[in-house]
């Protein structure tokens, strides 16, 4: 794509996702929605072939679809309360419409079926604008509203999300689809302590952006994206295989790894407020997702797959450059000791 | 305490900046100092705990087993030298970083003080262990034993963390100095009974517990010697100590929710000693007695007297020596003849006398032969458990003679007898597995002159 295109096309989708994030006008925020879907299509499209087209007319659909019942909420809302100002949501059928949308938006259960099909469908780098700049629009919207959220509806789709981000990788084998589940059962985790404490949902944010940078950095280094083509990094690239090890395994949230953080700050916040069962049960169903995280870690760094003879002579191409890998590193595997600078986050 | 620990982390720069032939010289002879600063820690003044910090502490229960974990170290390193010779030279260093990193939670695990990092620590053990297992072990099971290994404790100990959080909020603070004063009962409410159990699930996992055992032999049959020792030697005494220190809040409700958990370790330590008798592999008769005799500290744990405390000390101290010696015995026939079975490599006591030697005393110390510290492990526990309830004393009784068979049963398999006739042109012992083998004997046969220092607090 030309430069300057991909240059404006990429800052429509930045502007949108700040105009969202920075308006108090409802209106202002519905388009800055609209700005950011419009502005990714392209972007999902880099790549021209008809998987591609399919995935991004998929995102289209939903992500339209939901707007609209966005739209249909600040109405409700402007109905009930006479003003457009984003303070609380005033009324609580608009506040459960206003829910299902932005779940809808981040592909949480059960409107998660889009995200496994649009992630694979597009390129590596598109994946990971998908999967990690999109997201913040509507939590940020969440995180405003938060007060006025209806516990019930919230929790039922945190606590089914987590169970299918969990058991739906279970059965993948290509990458993108498993960073899909991963991205499913993680916004889960962010939308169960959203009511109680909206800091530890930001926090989830944080550490959840940084891994999966890391991860899809890796994987677009080694140009892999089937567990196949990431079992031959030990031959091209050994230390790769080593930094997919810490990550993958951060990711499923081991201490004394950065992704225990917000797991163990999570089932704090949610203990405190004396829902003993509903953490636990959330733990163990993050097990799912570390599960597959372990598969994918035995078939790259902790066994060498048998590869034929010519796999060491085969052409080096030029090293992708990696930006930013060695702070997203650090970031998303030695954090764990700074919990207590949490309250910065306030 | 920091100066076991920071000399623990910079182990791992001291094996990335040695040079090729040095790197198992210094990491070797540096843990081994660290091991001798760890024996200060043995000299506990008064009768409460040594407080070094807000963070970590050591009393009469922790500071053997630290000893412990700090001596194993320079032994796994001199174990694993002849399996890691041909491997080059980073994945060398890689192996003793692993090492290095699994040292230096274990110390911190056993000193920490306040209950949540405890719980943090233990979960890290995991990864380091994790991937030597799995990078490191020789067959193919070894795949499935890390998962087995690491899903078993992690279902285990994820209701833990959730207890803790929740005891803090009940109590403030779980920094252990203020809940040892802290003695209040524990109301009795089924929610309670849960808490009982989130806690303890974790460490009956870790020990093991008979019905929950199952990952036991396959983590400690696939893992490399190195592996092997520390889960057989350490890890499993992590639970033990677990146990011990979080029964100290879970009053009354242990009076009776220990019954299935004492009825299923006091038949589970018959049957996993029955099924020694009918294994054919060394390694995982070595880890099914390991089971047995952790089902005893398990008794001796639940049944919560003094001199059962002391004998659950002891037994842990002593079953960690014996049993890391035992599979450094049974590596070191591995290493001649690529071979776990035993009945390959018969009569070595012709070929091999001194590690004949070794094998008697290993077995002999694994029986719990008096004077040594297993049999005083053993005989407080059996006569706590004696006291508590008669009837015990039938089933421990029989333990003990099957234990007895077991052990004699391996010794005479692997060393008396007319010596199989393809073996006879194996390597004779290099004298790094002779004193490997002494610097296991040697603390275990000289605990017997003094054991008060292994005895726990209850002394």
């Amino acid at each position: 794509m030309n430069p300057l295109i991909l240059t404006i096309i990429l800052m429509t989708v930045f502007l949108g996702t700040m105009i969202v994030m920075a308006s108090s006008h409802w209106l202002m925020i519905w388009i800055g929605f609209e700005m950011n879907l419009l502005a990714i299509i392209p972007i999902l499209m880099k790549k021209y072939n008809p998987r591609a087209m399919e995935a991004s007319t998929k995102y289209f659909l939903t992500q339209a679809t939901a707007s609209m019942l966005l739209m249909m909420a600040i109405i409700i809302n402007l109905m009930h309360s006479g003003q457009w100002t984003i303070t609380k949501v005033f009324n609580p059928t608009a506040s459960i419409i206003m829910t299902l949308a932005l779940a809808m938006k981040l592909g949480l259960t059960p409107f998660h079926f889009w995200v496994p099909e649009v992630t694979q469908g597009i390129s590596l780098t598109s994946g990971l604008i998908l999967l990690t700049w999109q997201k913040l629009a509507p939590m940020s919207i969440l995180y405003q509203i938060s007060p006025s959220i209806n516990l019930n509806i919230l929790l039922t789709m945190a606590v089914l999300s987590i169970l299918v981000g969990g058991w739906g990788g279970l059965n993948q084998t290509q990458l993108r689809k498993i960073m899909a589940y991963s991205s499913i059962a993680h916004m889960g985790w962010m939308t169960a302590i959203l009511v109680y404490n909206p800091t530890l949902t930001m926090l989830n944010m944080l550490i959840y952006i940084m891994m999966t940078l890391t991860m899809f950095m890796l994987f677009i280094h080694s140009s892999s994206t089937t567990t196949l083509s990431l079992s031959h990094t030990w031959n091209k690239a050994p230390l790769i295989t080593t930094l997919i090890l810490i990550t993958l395994l951060s990711m499923g949230g081991l201490p004394p790894l950065s992704g225990f953080m917000p797991k163990w700050m999570i089932i704090q916040e949610l203990t405190k407020n004396s829902s003993i069962i509903l953490p636990t049960l959330m733990a163990i169903m993050a097990l799912l997702n570390l599960y597959f995280y372990t598969r994918l870690t035995y078939s790259t760094s902790l066994t060498m797959f048998p590869s034929t003879n010519n796999m060491k002579m085969k052409w080096q191409f030029e090293t992708k450059q990696i930006t930013l890998l060695p702070p997203l590193i650090i970031a998303s595997s030695l954090l764990l000791p700074l919990t207590p600078m949490l309250s910065i986050l306030d | 305490m920091l100066k076991i620990i920071i000399p623990t982390i910079m182990l791992m720069p001291l094996t990335w900046l040695s040079k090729k032939n040095m790197i198992w010289i210094n990491t070797t002879t540096y843990s081994l100092l660290i091991s001798l600063i760890s024996l200060s820690l043995l000299n506990q003044p008064n009768n409460n705990s040594l407080n070094f910090s807000l963070m970590f502490f050591s009393d009469p229960l922790s500071a053997p087993l630290l000893v412990l974990t700090t001596w194993l170290l320079p032994l796994m390193l001199m174990a694993s030298q002849h399996h890691l010779s041909k491997e080059p030279l980073i994945r060398k260093k890689l192996y003793i970083t692993m090492l290095a990193m699994l040292q230096t939670f274990l110390i911190m695990t056993f000193t920490a003080t306040e209950l949540i990092s405890f719980y943090i620590l233990f979960e890290a053990t995991l990864v380091p262990t994790l991937i030597i297992i799995t990078r490191w072990g020789n067959q193919t099971e070894r795949l499935n034993a890390g998962l087995y290994f690491l899903f078993y404790t992690l279902v285990g100990s994820l209701p833990l963390l959730v207890a803790l959080i929740s005891i803090q909020n009940l109590t403030g603070s779980l920094n252990f100095l203020l809940i040892q004063y802290w003695n209040q009962a524990l109301p009795d409410s089924w929610s309670n009974i849960f808490l009982w159990l989130a806690c303890m699930m974790a460490f009956m996992v870790k020990m093991p517990l008979y019905g929950l055992h199952l990952w036991l032999p396959k983590a400690h049959v696939e893992a490399p010697i190195a592996g092997s020792m520390v889960l057989a030697a350490i890890l499993l005494k992590l639970g033990g100590y677990g146990m011990l220190r979080i029964t100290m809040m879970l009053n009354p409700q242990t009076n009776f929710m220990a019954y299935p958990f004492l009825m299923l370790s006091l038949w589970g330590m018959i049957m996993t000693s029955s099924i020694c008798l009918r294994q054919t592999d060394l390694k995982s008769l070595i880890a099914y007695s390991s089971v047995s005799h952790m089902a005893l500290v398990i008794v001796a744990v639940l049944i919560q007297t003094p001199w059962s405390y002391m004998g659950a000390t002891a037994l842990m101290i002593a079953h960690g020596l014996t049993s890391s010696m035992l599979f450094c015995l049974a590596n070191s026939n591995y290493e001649r003849t690529h071979s776990r079975t035993m009945i390959l490599a018969r009569g070595l006591q012709t070929l091999l006398p001194l590690m004949a030697a070794w094998w008697l005393l290993a077995s002999l110390t694994n029986l719990a032969l008096p004077p040594s510290i297993n049999l005083i492990g053993e005989l407080f526990v059996v006569m706590s458990s004696f006291s508590w309830s008669n009837i015990t004393i039938i089933l421990m009784g029989a333990n003990i003679t099957i234990t007895a068979l077991y052990s004699l049963y391996m010794l005479i398999t692997t060393q008396r007898g007319k010596y199989t006739h393809h073996i006879n042109s194996i390597k004779p012992s290099f004298t790094r597995e002779n004193a490997l083998m002494a610097l296991h004997m040697t603390p275990l046969l000289l605990l017997s002159l003094n054991p008060k220092i292994i005895l726990g607090f209850t002394y």
